[in-house]
């Protein structure tokens, strides 16, 4: 379901934590540290995620994931902090950056710009320019950004410019 | 856009996980269903007892039957935007209110919450086990579609918005194109996706789902979110003169056979 990542994994009932359900590989297990992580420091084995732009039909050119997703930002996080949560995750998958992992800018895209931030539900979410960055659901193909000025679990959500800049649509 | 009420997934770390709605006293404890069990059988076990039971711990309800329950909201939301359609549609008028009560009832708590659950739990399991894969694409494009056509009704269901007759006609088109696509985007649910997902779980694992269903209920809403769109609903439906379950028992004497 999430287009890059695979099933979100289900947490466990009673833990909370990572003793789960179904445990997939993502989600569980990542470094637990605060604040934001520099980019593109390769810092252990983990896979790299690459942040690529690319210009899609409709919104023009914005961040999508290395198999050409649509990226989002979601306001309430206001550029510091992972606040889709819970159900919230089900409808947007964050993108993760798994434990050990690394970052990696596409053509178009600022290295200096991506980071991560601790996710309440665990692992690390990677951020560009300060936001962190969600999938939709309802991006069933690569090049779709059907979630784009959606208000959808308590805020609005936009694409991405490389600049960092979320599509905002004029009143 | 329109605002959010209530749906914000705020945390609130401080009160204890909820049992009110979901948590049913089964005798003996423990929850009572396995692989192939059906949503009846946690409900009915342990009640055949003639002395009263000692106390039992909570357990929950089965994640397959809590969705399906919530479906029942969705059912009287559409059947709300129906009787507004069929209003407009013979000329009447349209209450903004109304509709829009109705459509935030979509928007927070089956768009906001119940579509949330299905597609972060029970789609990514059933696509793992490459089960109704196609069947799942075309409810996640229907959720999306879903959520356009409740975006343009909160946004024009206004005063001003009604008061036109254009902008009447393009609300009764959404929400005739939502319940067309709704009622069999959840019939399907329940009688082929959800049946599908409970084969796949464990008892142990339908139990801990469900559990973290109520807990991810209570995380967002603080409180039986169910049970207060139940009544909402209800609301709206007595306003709109459909909540009486009689006006919709036929009269069948012309189909009696002759005395």
């Amino acid at each position: 379901m999430r287009p890059d990542g695979g099933p979100r994994p289900m947490r466990s009932a009673t833990a909370g934590g990572c003793a789960a359900l179904v445990l997939l590989a993502a989600g569980c297990g990542s470094s637990p540290g605060t604040g934001t992580q520099a980019a593109g420091q390769p810092s252990g084995h983990g896979p790299t995620v690459q942040i690529m732009a690319r210009s899609l039909p409709t919104v023009g050119t914005v961040l999508v994931t290395a198999k050409g997703y649509a990226l989002y930002m979601f306001a309430p996080d206001n550029h510091r902090s992972v606040t889709c949560t819970g159900v919230c995750a089900g409808t947007w998958p964050p993108v993760k950056l798994l434990a050990g992992g690394s970052l990696a800018a596409g053509p178009g895209v600022s290295a200096a710009l991506l980071g991560s931030d601790p996710d309440p539900d665990g692992g690390r979410v990677v951020t560009y320019d300060g936001w962190p960055l969600y999938t939709y659901t309802g991006d069933i193909d690569p090049g779709q950004a059907t979630g784009q000025d959606i208000d959808l679990n308590g805020g609005d959500w936009y694409v991405l410019r490389p600049s960092g800049q979320p599509l905002i649509p004029r009143p | 856009m329109t605002g959010s009420a209530g749906a914000s997934g705020s945390p609130s770390p401080s009160r204890p996980p909820r049992t009110t709605r979901r948590a049913v006293l089964l005798a003996g404890g423990g929850l009572a269903v396995g692989a192939a069990g059906t949503g009846a059988a946690w409900a009915l076990t342990g009640s055949s007892a003639a002395a009263p039971d000692p106390p039992a711990p909570p357990a929950v309800m089965p994640p397959d039957d809590d969705l399906m329950r919530e479906h029942g909201v969705l059912k009287r939301v559409l059947l709300c935007y129906r009787e507004m359609t069929s209003q407009v549609q013979a000329g009447g008028s349209l209450d903004a209110r109304h509709l829009h009560d109705a459509a935030l009832v979509i928007h927070d708590f089956i768009e906001g919450f119940h579509e949330g659950l299905e597609e972060g739990f029970v789609f990514p399991r059933l696509r793992q086990a490459r089960l109704v894969s196609g069947t799942v694409t075309t409810l996640l494009t229907q959720h999306a579609r879903g959520r356009v056509l409740t975006q343009f009704i909160l946004a024009h269901a206004t005063a001003s918005g009604v008061a036109s007759a254009r902008t009447r006609g393009e609300l009764a088109a959404a929400m005739q194109a939502f319940v067309r696509m709704y009622e069999p985007h959840e019939a399907r649910e329940d009688t082929v996706v959800f049946p599908a997902f409970r084969q796949l779980l464990s008892a142990q694992e339908l139990a801990g789902l469900g559990q973290h269903f109520a807990e991810l209920e209570h995380q967002q809403f603080g409180r039986d979110e169910f049970t207060a769109m139940v009544g909402r609903v209800a609301g709206i439906e007595q306003a709109l003169g459909i909540y009486d379950l009689t006006r919709f028992t036929p009269d069948v004497t012309a189909y009696q056979p002759p005395q």
